[in-house]
């Protein structure tokens, strides 16, 4: 899988865009012995008549974290929401290509897109609590999926909530509503809700963009704490945020997966010119 | 000042156009008109609402002309020949006066208010004044005793007079309404049971029964088709076994053995001579209770009381017939000195005539007594109607919101439904007696009309069509390119249910829930009653409901509605658990402004249901409690009536405002309610803090 770059001026992204050539993403030597979790091949996807992603192949390493990076509109967020089929929600959407959680696909057609979700947890741009109070929110998946004791909800709620790190603040007043947080404090009971029933693969889809620099930081403790026990994909705009919290970055441009490889190598050592000067500011 | 250089600023003013100050006033002015307008109307109806039951003080007028006359002042004003003239409450309408009178004031000699003068409010004939002068009694052979003489010796121990009398009614009106009705109730049942036992002799042609053994393999067919719909499932076996299922199960209904079959002449005796036997026993139990009634009426004959009219010193009769005779203590309600009355006694006597205009019956063609039963009807209305409403207009919003795909035909059906909004309401009434009252009632009451019906094997035909077509729907809508299976399986479906309303309307095997009483000449649910008043304003505020639903459940953010598919929920169990609540504070609203709406509605109903006077009250406390079949009395209605049916308009008038300030306060207790609701389930549902 991994190829190195043979020769870089001509395995320019704008030149594949517009000669309409295939493009093979820069992947690094790091990741050919990985564990992945989740297989992406030939991955492409189409609203209506535009196309938005274009062959994405790429593995996600388990218990890690992964950042996608890359200008606004390149395709990040639809890939992510890909993983858990959320672009189903979207009339006229059509893919092509393969993605495999744990070596079963996504995409076959007797996949039960329900339970899909319900093993692919995902934290939104926007804290979304619902209008209930704490303690149901974090329970809501196991209520949707029928679990009825009340120890197992209980128990339950609290793990997901000091998985969270939200338990603390928020003990004493479980059946309060959650909108009476501080948005930090949804944030991060809407990660406590995504990891309520353990799932495989944690999305997040710019997890901080609307919150304060303190709460990110508390943000981004949480991402690194839960990372020994979850596979965490993240989309950020962020450089910092990305070069923080995760163990491997891909920078996607154009609906194209251009350069994939470990944090430190994309942001200290890129293979490709356009990495690097979309990581350095100097593009995008 | 101005150093080498610079430039002094230049301010140019600004043109008066620009500064609007036209344009606040306009819009002010206009804030101010709608203001008092709407400040002028409830005000108006507030004023005269609460005015009418304030006691007046009776006045003795004496003419130039020497005559002279009791009466209570209502108005004063300019009569158009330039003189002053009042108008007089005088009441004593069994004397064959008008109960009100115009009086110049240029004739008028002498005012004033006697002490000794009372109002007398009567079961009948209306008010009475004049002044008490004796009370008899008249014992067992006729004799007859004076108990009291003069004003104030009458005026002292009416009261308790009045208080023997009181409990006397009490106790003949529970005979009447409790165990006389309750006979009633049975005589007419026992009637029913003798007129459809003779419709079942005399039907000579009926279907006939298919005999216990074809009827015992339809159930065994449709219980192993279940079964097949259970166990199996490849698609199209499956289909047809559903099919099938549903045939035999109406084969098996339609067929059932217990249902009513024709019976022999022997039989019909045999019912005939139980039910007359159950009739004499009933008849006495009858006989005996009317005795006790009359009983109570002869101890009510025996205390009179002589109260005069000061025009024509005659006394209130006992009836028009035996004017000679002076009245009962029993024809009483209320006996008030106005002009001795200090101001606790006249407030408390303002408010006990409010708690009798809330909680009696109406007497008098409606121009005294209560309108409990036109609240009643008002709120069961409104009730059914709200019942009826609600749940149809969410369940439709939500289907265009969340499930059909946004497209042409879903946009028509929206501007058609905003249109609906915007029809006269009096073309609901008239679609509801048609389309309700005789379409529907008709065929509850006595089934299908005959020229229509088919028969039997044709009748089988056509739901062997209809079930073809359900095929044909069920493997369009379930397979088949996406886009495509909108359209083509939304046909095969409406033709689906176009037949089986076919099917209602020609079976056979149908003849009506009610056909005794139809063949009587009284149709139950096919004519004008508060079931089908109830649909027609439910079909009014259709619109309201859906609107506002869908506006609501619009509203809800996209966000929280991913969210909770992220957590692996389904499209129903997020329209349950996120949409719904999240929309309720708009579907409240909504469906309590289609309440008020439905409430202050007149014009459909005076077509599908209000009557002037309802001979019974639609809410019983006996099964079924509410009857849905009867006619009502609605308080839109009652306004209208009291206003421009009634015989004597200006006795009428003061309950024309009553009326009205009641239904006014009722809608606008609901629309606070809405806002109320509204407001708390807003604080609920939205975050304080970002």
């Amino acid at each position: 899988m991994t190829t190195q770059p043979t020769s870089t001026t001509e395995r320019s992204v704008a030149h594949a865009v517009q000669t309409g050539v295939a493009f093979e993403a820069a992947r690094h030597k790091e990741l050919v012995e990985i564990d992945s979790v989740l297989d992406v091949s030939k991955f492409s996807l189409w609203y209506g008549e535009n196309r938005a992603l274009y062959d994405i192949a790429m593995s996600i390493p388990r218990g890690k974290v992964t950042a996608l990076i890359g200008p606004s509109g390149c395709g990040k967020s639809t890939l992510l929401r890909s993983v858990n089929r959320l672009n189903d929600l979207v009339p006229s959407v059509r893919t092509s290509g393969e993605m495999l959680l744990n070596g079963r696909s996504i995409y076959d057609p007797g996949v039960d897109v329900i339970s899909l979700r319900k093993r692919v947890g995902m934290v939104f741009q926007k804290s979304n609590p619902f209008p209930m109070s704490i303690f149901e929110n974090v329970v809501y998946p196991l209520r949707i999926a029928g679990e009825r004791k009340k120890s197992v909800l209980r128990d339950t709620c609290e793990r997901a909530l000091k998985s969270a790190a939200i338990w603390e603040e928020v003990k004493d007043r479980l059946h309060d509503s959650a909108l009476g947080l501080s948005g930090g404090q949804q944030q991060r009971l809407c990660i406590a809700r995504a990891v309520a029933v353990e799932p495989e693969v944690l999305l997040m889809d710019e997890p901080c963009s609307a919150l304060d620099p303190i709460a990110t930081a508390r943000i981004e403790e949480l991402i690194h704490d839960i990372s020994s026990r979850y596979t965490v994909l993240i989309v950020t705009h962020n450089m910092q945020q990305a070069s923080r919290v995760s163990d491997f970055t891909a920078f996607m441009y154009l609906g194209r997966l251009v350069e994939y490889g470990t944090t430190k190598q994309i942001f200290q050592n890129p293979h490709l010119p356009e990495t690097e000067q979309y990581v350095t500011g100097r593009f995008g | 000042m101005s150093q080498p250089g610079t430039r002094t600023l230049e301010l140019q003013p600004t043109p008066l156009r620009a500064r609007g100050t036209a344009g606040t006033w306009l819009t002010g002015m206009a804030l101010f008109v709608c203001v008092v307008m709407i400040v002028g109307l409830l005000g108006l109806i507030l004023v005269s609402g609460s005015r009418t039951f304030w006691q007046r003080p009776i006045e003795n007028v004496t003419l130039a002309s020497g005559q002279s006359f009791y009466g209570m002042r209502f108005r004063t004003e300019q009569s158009p020949d330039m003189g002053e003239r009042t108008l007089y409450r005088v009441g004593n309408r069994d004397l064959g006066q008008q109960p009100f009178r115009w009086v110049d004031e240029d004739e008028i000699a002498n005012r004033e208010r006697p002490d000794d003068a009372v109002l007398i409010e009567r079961y009948e004939w209306g008010i009475w004044l004049g002044v008490p002068t004796r009370i008899i009694e008249i014992d067992d052979d006729g004799g007859r005793s004076v108990a009291a003489e003069g004003a104030q010796n009458v005026l002292e121990k009416l009261p308790s007079y009045l208080d023997a009398a009181r409990a006397r009614h009490i106790r003949a009106e529970k005979i009447r309404s409790d165990e006389i009705a309750k006979l009633n109730h049975k005589l007419e049942k026992l009637r029913l049971t003798d007129l459809n036992a003779k419709l079942r002799a005399n039907s000579a042609e009926h279907n006939g029964h298919i005999g216990y053994g074809l009827w015992c393999s339809l159930v065994v067919l449709c219980l192993g088709s279940a079964l097949g719909v259970y166990v199996l499932n490849a698609p199209i076996p499956r289909r047809l076994l559903i099919l099938a299922m549903c045939l035999t199960a109406l084969g098996a209904f339609v067929e059932r053995p217990w249902a009513d079959r024709p019976i022999s002449q022997e039989q019909l005796d045999e019912i005939l001579a139980g039910t007359s036997a159950r009739r004499i026993k009933l008849a006495a139990q009858f006989t005996e209770l009317t005795d006790q009634v009359a009983a109570i009426e002869a101890e009510d004959a025996r205390y009179r009381v002589e109260i005069i009219d000061p025009l024509t010193g005659r006394f209130a009769a006992l009836s028009q017939s035996q004017t000679d005779e002076p009245m009962k203590v029993s024809q009483i309600i209320r006996v008030v000195q106005p002009n001795k009355m200090g101001l606790s006694g006249k407030v408390g006597l303002y408010l006990s005539r409010w708690w009798e205009f809330i909680s009696r019956n109406p007497r008098e063609a409606n121009t005294e007594g209560g309108v409990f039963p036109v609240i009643i009807g008002t709120l069961l209305v409104t009730l059914l109607l709200t019942i009826a409403v609600v749940p149809l207009g969410v369940m439709a919003a939500l289907y265009m919101r969340e499930y059909a795909r946004q497209g042409l035909v879903i946009s028509i059906l929206r501007v058609a439904i905003n249109n609906l909004a915007g029809v006269p309401s009096i073309v609901y009434g008239v679609f509801g007696l048609g389309f309700f009252c005789y379409g529907i009632g008709g065929v509850i009451d006595g089934g299908p009309d005959p020229s229509i019906v088919l028969r039997a094997g044709q009748w089988w035909i056509l739901l062997f069509i209809a079930a073809g077509f359900a095929f044909v729907a069920m493997t369009i809508s379930s397979g088949g390119p996406k886009n495509k299976r909108g359209l083509l399986g939304g046909l095969a479906w409406g033709a689906v249910a176009i037949l089986a309303v076919i099917a209602v309307f020609t079976t056979p095997y149908f003849d009506g829930f009610f056909r005794a009483k139809l063949v009587d000449g009284s149709p139950t649910f096919g004519t004008s009653g508060l079931l089908w008043a109830s649909l027609t304003l439910a079909l009014l505020t259709l619109p309201v409901v859906i609107v506002s639903a869908e506006e609501a459940i619009a509203a809800v953010p996209g966000s929280l509605r991913e969210g909770s598919y992220g957590c692996g929920a389904s499209k129903w169990q997020t329209i349950q658990r996120v949409v719904l609540p999240g929309a309720m504070p708009g579907i409240l609203t909504g469906a309590i402004l289609a309440m008020a709406r439905g409430a202050g509605e007149v014009a459909p109903l005076m077509i599908v249901g209000a009557v002037k006077l309802a001979p019974q009250l639609p809410f019983e406390a006996r099964f079924p409690f509410i009857f849905a079949d009867r006619s009502f009395m609605h308080l839109g209605f009652h306004i209208y009536d009291l206003g421009f049916k009634s015989p004597d308009s200006e006795a009428a008038r003061g309950y024309v405002w009553t009326t009205t300030l009641l239904l006014v306060t009722l809608v606008v207790l609901m629309n606070l309610t809405a806002i109320r609701i509204r407001t708390k389930l807003k604080a609920r549902f939205q975050s304080g803090q970002f």
